[in-house]
């Protein structure tokens, strides 16, 4: 019993956290007032870059230029949407398709269509003593990037709930206008929401074509992004709540493969689609509990902010 | 001269249309494409890419090649069209998203000849038709999964697993056919099955397969498309940190991805259909029709083994002794799972 639970955590802790960086991150931008459905395009870009810079450096160097390769899609979101007073939703979606072409354009005319060359793979810390403990050997053995998701939500969530700039980024997604007022620019702050949105999705990524496996695949990341939103969703827009979410569904995912793999007639009763559908229908049991009345979405989330006409 | 569409994939998938196109190109032309043109190969350039099964089957047929790579599915009927057009005597059109393509095409030139790789033609409901100018050749993988299943159950002592993608009857073909190779060795093995409802998820494939080691599976299986790659990576990593586990590629040999976990790979011999079909068409027997291509015909096969194990060549052996079972028809391998 306890080596299955310890088999689960350590398959939870390896796969949440492409999950839990993209779904905090998401938080950012939708906390500023700028709604991010382009957080699968954001990833793409970092899974890509990551793979692709690592074939050049170091690999800790090559998340890093994933990060700025994430940071960049953000870039022309936050543009169109702050600058262009775009639609939200529509600039997203875009970026989505244009990153999904222009990842299989790059990789065919640098690499094979499939993939890219393989590169070292992030290695993986042995914590001394813990490979001897039941349980907390559940925590040995990942990436570096393992741990740090375990550490950023909390970091994350402290800076937008225990800072003076945190105050500003909820209420320039709430009453921008206000923000206004009080001499603090409205636009600036959402940069900097959809440009931490888009480093943090484009860390998910790496970790995807880093962490997960040793080079970029063409399908990357495969609707982790939407996931991502959902998880975000579901954790009530805050970093906390998103990185739970993410958490969550990626433990559900576990709990799944383990339970098939171990008792395979649960399938009789029990169809894997339903399984496999169920973190997207609880996204929607609670959008559609709470609704924007229960004040859980910033109350300016998706409106371009316009000081014309307040 | 003979055409070939590629599927989305393309050249370069280093699986199903790189097969198709080593048969088309490699075996029946005797040529390679280097920067942009067609240039001859040697005699033993081409017999390298020849599996040891087929190396007394395969001489160059002397036709010209001319490929058309598909960017999307909207692609498929044009280029179809494009190559008739051209002139071909046959055109190929790679992997079962062509089907639809392919028909449509055939009834438009009555006078042209098809070959469709791995579907039947279907109607609008989904049941089998046939046209007297297509052939179309589909595999028997539960055949070539029976004798992965027998290697796994060679190598492993307690468990085995199988990752399959979705779970559809394709996949469930593999899934039956490797259970009954594991049964035809070693009864008593375990085996532990999962899928992972997707073929283009790595990360999922190798969370599937993280659980399927950790519950002390030795050698798995895997029929899930990108998925797969995920498991061989669990697989890697596994062997890494110190575990004597193995990992069976599908479709191509996947040994190039990680030399010391793959201890084979359930082969589709796509260059051999293609081949097959060039050669009949020059002889003038090429005929319409559905052909199924088993161990028997060379259509399916496993990859070479290239680990260093213990007792190697009992293991080949016993492998060698079952094909000859399969392909004299004394083993009827059962391509559906509630067969067992």
């Amino acid at each position: 019993m306890l080596e299955l639970f310890e088999a689960l955590l350590y398959s939870t802790l390896d796969a949440a956290p492409a999950l839990v960086f993209a779904a905090v991150g998401a938080t950012f931008s939708e906390r500023s007032g700028v709604v991010n459905v382009g957080v699968e395009g954001m990833m793409r870009a970092g899974a890509f870059a990551a793979a692709v810079a690592a074939l050049v450096m170091p690999t800790p160097l090559g998340v890093l230029c994933g990060m700025v390769a994430g940071t960049g899609v953000a870039a022309i979101h936050a543009v169109l949407c702050i600058r262009g007073r775009a639609d939200q939703v529509v600039s997203g979606i875009a970026l989505n398709l244009v990153m999904l072409a222009l990842g299989t354009f790059l990789l065919e005319a640098l690499f094979t269509p499939s993939g890219s060359t393989s590169i070292a793979q992030l290695s993986r810390w042995t914590l001394p003593g813990f490979d001897k403990v039941p349980l907390l050997r559940a925590l040995h053995n990942h990436s570096a990037l393992t741990y740090l998701a375990m550490v950023l939500p909390f970091v994350a969530h402290a800076a937008v709930y225990r800072t003076p700039w945190g105050l500003r980024l909820r209420a320039v997604g709430e009453k921008p206008a206000a923000v206004a007022v009080m001499g603090v620019s409205v636009a600036q702050l959402r940069y900097t929401g959809v440009l931490i949105s888009g480093a943090l999705a484009g860390l998910g990524g790496a970790v995807l074509s880093t962490a997960t496996l040793d080079r970029f695949e063409h399908h990357m990341p495969s609707g982790l992004g939407f996931m991502a939103v959902a998880a975000m969703i579901f954790g009530r827009w805050t970093p906390l709540g998103a990185a739970g979410a993410a958490a969550f569904f990626a433990f559900g995912n576990a709990l799944r493969i383990g339970l098939t793999s171990s008792l395979p007639e649960i399938s009789h009763y029990l169809p894997q689609g339903v399984l496999l559908a169920l973190p997207y229908v609880l996204t929607l049991v609670v959008l559609a509990w709470q609704g924007k009345g229960a004040s859980s979405a910033p109350a300016a989330l998706g409106v371009p902010y316009n000081s014309e006409r307040r | 001269m003979v055409g070939l569409v590629t599927d989305v994939g393309g050249r370069g998938d280093h699986s199903f249309n790189d097969s198709a196109l080593r048969g088309l190109e490699s075996w029946s032309a005797g040529m390679a494409l280097k920067s942009g043109d067609y240039q001859p190969l040697s005699a033993t350039d081409i017999a390298a890419t020849v599996p040891e099964a087929l190396k007394d089957k395969v001489h160059p047929l002397g036709i010209k090649p001319l490929v058309v790579q598909s960017k999307a599915q909207e692609d498929y009927r044009p280029n179809l069209q494009l190559l008739v057009d051209q002139g071909a005597d046959l055109t190929v059109g790679t992997g079962f998203m062509l089907e639809n393509a392919v028909e449509a095409v055939a009834k438009a030139n009555p006078e042209a000849k098809f070959l469709l790789i791995d579907s039947p033609l279907l109607d609008a409901k989904g049941t089998p038709i046939t046209l007297p100018n297509v052939r179309t050749v589909v595999f028997r993988e539960e055949e070539g999964s029976f004798l992965v299943g027998a290697l796994a159950a060679s190598v492993a002592k307690k468990q085995v697993g199988f990752v399959g993608g979705m779970e559809i009857p394709l996949i469930k073909k593999f899934e039956a056919g490797f259970r009954a190779g594991v049964r035809a060795v070693n009864p008593q093995l375990k085996v532990l099955i999962a899928y992972t409802g997707s073929f283009d998820n790595v990360a999922a494939g190798k969370q599937v397969a993280q659980d399927l080691f950790n519950k002390g599976s030795e050698v798995v299986f895997h029929a899930a498309g990108s998925d797969g790659l995920g498991v061989i990576q669990a697989a890697k990593e596994a062997r890494a940190a110190g575990r004597n586990v193995y990992v069976i590629g599908v479709d191509s040999d996947q040994y190039p991805l990680a030399p010391e976990a793959v201890l084979s790979s359930m082969v589709k011999q796509v260059d051999f259909a293609v081949y097959q079909a060039v050669e009949l068409l020059r002889q003038g027997q090429f005929t319409q029709g559905d052909i199924a291509l088993g161990l028997k015909e060379g259509g399916v096969n496993y990859a070479p083994i290239r680990v260093e194990l213990p007792e190697k060549e009992k293991i080949v052996a016993t492998l060698e002794g079952l094909r000859a079972k399969v392909v004299a028809g004394e083993i009827k391998v059962p391509s559906n799972v509630s067969e067992h």
